[in-house]
């Protein structure tokens, strides 16, 4: 699946992506600094997806990335599939300050493995690294000012809000190393990013389009010109077919409802 | 998807009872706050509504009971309707009213005084009245009364119509009151977070000032808050958008969660306080999103915001642990507390999540699924080439429809905009069948945005579209357009209209069959499309009542399937559904009493059954396939509603012509008697009855007379009677020519085949469908048009009729023809029949048995008709035998008994004064020996006496009421209370 760069037109890919994990693990924060590069405190959340586009230029090659940022809440759970359907990857995100994001977020790459499309690749994010790092935990600040007042809060864990200064490793709930250690059993992607100031979003998105096996895209839009499906157990025929390029939408600058 | 047919396997079809309740907004009542035993049994009524000081037109429709509320719908069901908690009311009297006039005098919290009168019969409308007796009691005794003070002083409608005065030019621009005001009394009303930090949208552009002035006005003559009533205006303020300050007030009272509200005082703070300290999973996802619901608005940047909604939010979550919290329940919670307080907002959230979008938020959210499935065969449906065109490209409608509908286009679409749909959303209530509210929104959507979708590619494209469009709501939609008004029409404003004209389910789906049906049809004959589109409905109506047999889907199921959008060309109709098809149309295949009691009077309407029709069913099914097409009917209308006398003799004599081989036979003659004898069965004196037994005379004394010759013509055989040979009673006997002549020898039945039978069928085309906007579900649409159409026709068919047909009797028949009114037989021709013929002719008739029984018809004829008492089966002879002959005669001189005996004295009378002295009838009789010695009714002795001021029944308007009605309301308005 390495082979990536042995491209020859310099047509742009389309890559269909999607965002799973828990609600508020900052799933559309993730999104947000990796296509407009901007980070929102008190983000509405996500109801039913969101959907936005950005281009990544991979060695002589662009990728488009078509990404579907879905809603984290347990009982839109049933909608996921409507929305990975198709996906050449996804990102799987949890936040480092919880522990039982992690699980979720485990019980989510088994639920792709299962069903989604089976070359999909998979990349484990551990958001909100900005909360657990001493040095720049109380420098960020931006979310911080309505909630501090509010003790129940430190329960809840979500939020990009909870960040009261000082003693930043003992919000630490996921160690990394022991999410590394699953990643690698489980062949996934792993980084730890914060949506927040930035740090590892873009690598995901890049290492991930190094991962895809983009040839067999090109050749499976080309192979079914006509309707989709017909290309082996891989179902992306319409989307790829499809690329559209310049098109302009990569600027969206706020998803519809996001 | 498992979850969608989980939820389908379990989804009842509501009972009518419940369809009821939704459409008053009546809420269920929660558990344990209601003993089931002391329940006050529900039931329905016939009445017409006027208001005190008569500000509104009087509607007729339907009162009910359905403790402890008192319900209205005008027959339409959306002009005027209301629903008021019956503590509300302080008052009911029996008006003293004219005779036979059963009303009653409500008198509501706030001083309107409404004048129900009851228009179902006396013992129904006794019952009706002991029913409301001991509901009130019940209310009485349960304390609610007492509420109803403290409660509306909650409500903001109260301090609007009190300083209504003063309050205008205190109130600050932006919609938030001057610190004065509110000092100077204390604030007692509830109101949300936007008093206190603004409300959204710049209020001169909202017009706010103005719209309150409207909104004051309107609360001042038709109640407010708990006995608020609906009139058409109120739809119309709604849906040009409610006013800030009062809009969490609508939204409850729209809703019905007023109600709620108004139950279980001090229940919100309770649930808190009992929860206090209480986690859940529900609790922890509420706090993630707290601070992420609205952040923009000012007042959820601050504590008070934030504190309310998390409140609000938790406390649903424990009335309803089972659905909990689930994200997009925070913006609307967010949105509606700007409106309304806490309490409002817990109950109004109860109503939208368990009654308005029942499922959308529900761990399955199988109710969110559901609609999307049904908007996708909607779009299908109406909007087929955008529906292929995503196919083609694979993109599915529901990411971007799915969140819209979940979070009702808060923070999809500018908030202004979006609140403005709520309204509309509130006002329209819920649908019945079709569980979508949103159905009406979304595909006017995609018809707006058509031309743009067709270009999309994938799922993004569609996204970004509709984003754009949703920015662009507040742009002109023509900005081109030279006209300046064009150019001031927003899209929003082109949305809804869209929306409301063209895609409220009902009306479009109706019409759309309706139209391709008649597309499809190979020939109009000589109709027009409207006249065809009125067979149309006469055909649906008709396939309601009796649907076809299941082979040819029936259209109730091709309705809910979504498979209506063509009407099958193999869609026919049997015998029984042509029967009420036919009474639709022809004046005499319906049997119409008018029941009069007093002022009052009610048409019973039945549908006709006889040999005849039949007949003509058979004679319209060209293709011998035992059931009609459309196109069937419509040929056979055409082959008899265009026909001038010869035609029609001819017409109907070929219909009965059963072997088709130009001559009737003895029988067949009879059954055309028959036939006639049914056609003409209520009219009025003898006149017909005499015309069909002169008919009878002379087409066997012609019959008989012209035996021999088997062709004879019509001229020559006139003069050379012979005697013939007896025949057997089914050979050829009467000819078209001789038949023709026979008639053509009686002016009455001249007139009948030249125009009467023309005439008596009636094309009427069915009143058009206004705005749907407040329509309620599908059945209940077709039911009350069917209602109010019914009404009408009987009430403009009774118009004609009436000055003609007055009579002192309970009961009249309807003539189908209605021409002559007077006793008075027009005489035969005698002319054409010589005196040799006559004698020949009789001479010659008493050789055969049959002709010897007819010559006995006419002397009974001209003995003036003895008259049996009884009518009944007085119109089955079928085979002429001596004996059957001479039923037959007591037939012909009975017909006419039911109106002639009722119509002759009253004949000249009912011209001058209209209506009727009250005669003792048993029903009505029954009044007054239970007189009430109640706290509510202060029952008395009717006056009886003969008011006779009503001098006609003009046609129906949309109040369903005759002007003699509304006559009739208006004086109640002036009427006193019994003593």
């Amino acid at each position: 699946m390495a082979e990536q760069a042995s491209a020859s037109n310099d047509k742009s890919v389309q890559v269909k992506l999607v965002l799973l994990g828990e609600a508020a693990v900052g799933k559309s924060s993730v999104v947000l600094r990796f296509v407009n590069n901007e980070f929102q405190a008190n983000k509405e959340p996500t109801i039913g997806a969101a959907f936005l586009t950005q281009k990544c230029r991979l060695e002589d090659r662009i990728l488009r990335y078509e990404i579907w940022d879905t809603a984290g809440q347990e009982r839109f759970h049933s909608l996921a599939p409507m929305y990975y359907r198709n996906a050449q990857a996804a990102v799987v995100v949890y936040d480092v300050t919880k522990a039982s994001s992690l699980e979720k977020a485990k019980s989510w790459v088994k639920e792709l493995q299962r069903q989604a499309n089976p070359n999909i690749v998979i990349a484990l994010a551990g958001n909100k690294v900005d909360l657990v790092q001493p040095s720049e935990s109380s420098s960020g600040g931006t979310s911080v000012d309505e909630s501090e007042d509010e003790a129940d809060d430190a329960t809840a864990t979500g939020g990009e809000a909870p960040a009261p200064s000082g003693e930043g490793e003992s919000l630490r709930q996921v160690p990394r190393e022991e999410a590394q250690a699953y990643a690698t059993e489980a062949g996934l992607l792993f980084f730890e990013t914060s949506a927040k100031t930035g740090e590892g979003i873009v690598d995901i998105f890049t290492e991930i389009a190094k991962k895809i096996p983009i040839e067999h895209i090109l050749a499976s839009a080309r192979g079914n010109a006509g309707r989709p499906g017909l290309a082996g157990n891989r179902a992306e025929g319409a989307q790829s077919q499809n690329v559209n390029l310049d098109q302009n939408a990569t600027k969206a600058k706020d998803a519809c409802n996001c | 998807m498992a979850t969608i047919s989980t939820a389908l396997r379990h989804f009842k079809e509501p009972s009518k009872e419940q369809l009821t309740h939704t459409f008053f907004s009546i809420p269920p009542a929660l558990d344990g706050t209601l003993d089931k035993s002391e329940e006050v049994e529900g039931m329905e009524i016939n009445a017409v509504l006027s208001l005190g000081e008569a500000v509104e037109d009087s509607y007729a429709g339907k009162l009910h009971i359905m403790s402890p509320f008192l319900a209205f719908a005008s027959l339409d069901r959306k002009s005027v309707r209301f629903t008021i908690p019956l503590s509300t009311i302080r008052r009911v009297e029996r008006l003293n009213a004219r005779a036979g006039i059963y009303a009653l005098s409500l008198l509501t919290w706030h001083g309107m005084k409404l004048v129900v009168q009851l228009t179902s019969l006396r013992p129904t409308a006794d019952l009706f009245c002991s029913l409301l007796k001991d509901a009130l009691k019940l209310e009485l005794q349960r304390g609610q009364m007492k509420l109803v003070k403290s409660f509306v002083k909650t409500c903001y409608s109260e301090v609007l119509v009190s300083n209504s005065s003063s309050a205008p030019e205190n109130e600050r621009e932006d919609g938030s009151l001057d610190d004065q005001i509110p000092n100077s009394e204390e604030i007692t009303y509830h109101g949300g977070l936007g008093l206190k930090f603004k409300f959204p949208g710049d209020p001169k552009k909202l017009r706010e000032t103005s719209k309150i002035k409207l909104w004051t006005t309107y609360l001042k003559t038709h109640g407010r808050n708990l006995t608020l009533l609906r009139y058409p205006q109120y739809t119309r303020l709604v849906q040009v958008g409610l006013p800030n300050r009062l809009r969490g007030e609508m939204w409850e009272v729209l809703s019905g969660s007023i109600y709620l509200r108004f139950a279980n005082p001090g229940y919100y703070e309770r649930l808190l306080e009992e929860h206090k300290g209480t986690t859940s999973t529900s609790t922890e996802d509420i706090e993630k999103d707290l601070h992420r619901s609205l952040p923009e608005y000012a007042g959820y940047q601050s504590e008070v915001g934030i504190n309310s909604l998390r409140r609000v939010l938790q406390a649903y979550s424990f009335k309803n642990p089972e659905l909990g919290y689930c994200q997009a329940m925070n913006i609307l919670a967010a949105a509606i507390l700007i409106y309304m307080s806490e309490e409002q907002a817990f109950w109004l959230l109860e109503i939208l999540c368990d009654r308005l979008l029942p499922g959308y938020y529900a761990p399955s959210m199988h109710g969110t699924m559901l609609d999307q499935r049904v908007f996708e065969s909607l779009v299908q449906r109406c909007l087929p080439m955008i529906h292929e065109h995503f196919q083609e490209v694979d993109v599915q409608l529901s990411v971007a429809s799915l969140p819209w509908f979940l979070s009702l286009y808060i923070n999809s679409m500018p908030m202004v905009f979006a609140l403005r749909i709520v309204d509309c959303f509130f006002c329209m209530g819920p649908k019945v069948l079709f569980q979508s509210h949103h159905s009406t929104l979304f595909p006017a959507i995609l018809k707006i945005n058509g031309e743009k979708l067709l270009q999309i590619q994938d799922d993004g494209g569609f996204l970004n579209l509709m984003r754009d469009y949703f920015a662009s709501l507040g742009e002109s939609a023509h900005p081109d357009s030279p006209d300046p008004r064009a150019r001031a029409i927003t899209n929003f404003q082109e949305l809804l209209l869209v929306s409301f004209r063209e895609f409220s389910i009902i009306h479009s789906i109706e019409s759309f069959a309706k139209r391709s049906a008649i597309r499809n049809l190979r020939t109009f004959g000589r109709f027009t499309k409207e006249q065809v589109g009125f067979v149309y409905d006469a055909l649906y109506k008709a396939m309601c009542l009796v649907p076809p047999p299941p082979t040819s889907a029936p259209p109730p199921t091709l309705f809910t399937t979504g498979d209506g959008s063509e009407e099958k060309p193999e869609t026919r109709i049997e015998l029984k559904t042509f029967r009420h098809l036919l009474s639709e149309v022809a004046t005499w295949a319906r049997d119409e009493k008018i029941v009069m009691n007093g002022f009052q009077q009610r048409i019973d309407r039945e549908v006709a059954e006889h040999e005849f029709i039949d007949r003509l069913f058979y004679f319209w099914d060209v293709g011998c396939r035992g059931a009609l097409s459309f196109q069937d009917i419509v040929l056979g209308l055409d082959g008899v509603m265009f026909n001038d006398l010869m035609e029609n003799i001819e017409w109907f004599f070929n219909l009965h012509d059963k072997n088709k081989d130009g001559y009737l036979t003895k029988d067949e003659v009879l059954v055309l008697s028959e036939s006639l004898l049914f056609i003409f069965r209520f009219e009025v004196g003898d006149a017909y009855l005499g015309a069909v037994s002169r008919f009878m005379t002379n087409a066997f004394e012609y019959g008989d007379a012209l035996l021999p010759r088997p062709e004879p013509k019509e001229g020559e055989d006139g003069e050379r009677a012979s005697s013939p040979p007896p025949i057997e009673s089914n050979q050829p006997y009467l000819n078209l020519a001789t038949f023709r002549m026979v008639v053509l020898a009686d002016e009455i039945l001249e007139s009948f085949f030249e125009t009467d039978l023309r005439n008596s069928f009636k094309l009427v085309p069915l009143p058009e469908m206004e705005l749907p906007i407040s329509s309620t579900g599908l059945l209940g649409d077709i039911w009350s048009s069917i209602a109010t159409d019914t009404n009408k026709k009987m009430f403009n068919m009774f118009t004609d009729e009436i000055g003609k047909t007055i009579g002192r009797h309970q009961v009249i028949h309807r003539p189908s023809i209605g021409r002559y009114t007077t006793l008075e037989e027009p005489k035969a021709r005698e002319s054409l029949l010589t005196p040799s013929m006559r004698k020949s002719a009789s001479k010659s008739s008493l050789k055969s048995s049959a002709a010897a029984s007819t010559s006995t018809v006419s002397t009974a004829v001209g003995d003036a008709a003895p008259r049996p008492a009884s009518s009944a089966s007085s119109l089955t002879v079928n085979v002429p035998s001596p004996a059957q002959l001479a039923s037959a005669k007591s037939a012909l001189g009975s017909v006419p008994e039911s109106g002639s005996l009722s119509a002759m004295p009253m004949m000249k009378a009912a011209r001058d004064a209209a209506l009727m002295e009250r005669t003792p009838f048993a029903i009505d009789n029954a009044q007054d020996g239970d007189e009430d010695e109640d706290d509510f009714f202060d029952d008395d002795e009717e006056d009886d006496q003969v008011l006779d001021e009503v001098d006609a029944f003009l046609e129906a308007h949309d109040s369903g009421l005759t002007e003699a009605d509304k006559k009739v309301a208006q004086d109640l308005l002036k009427a006193e209370p019994v003593k």
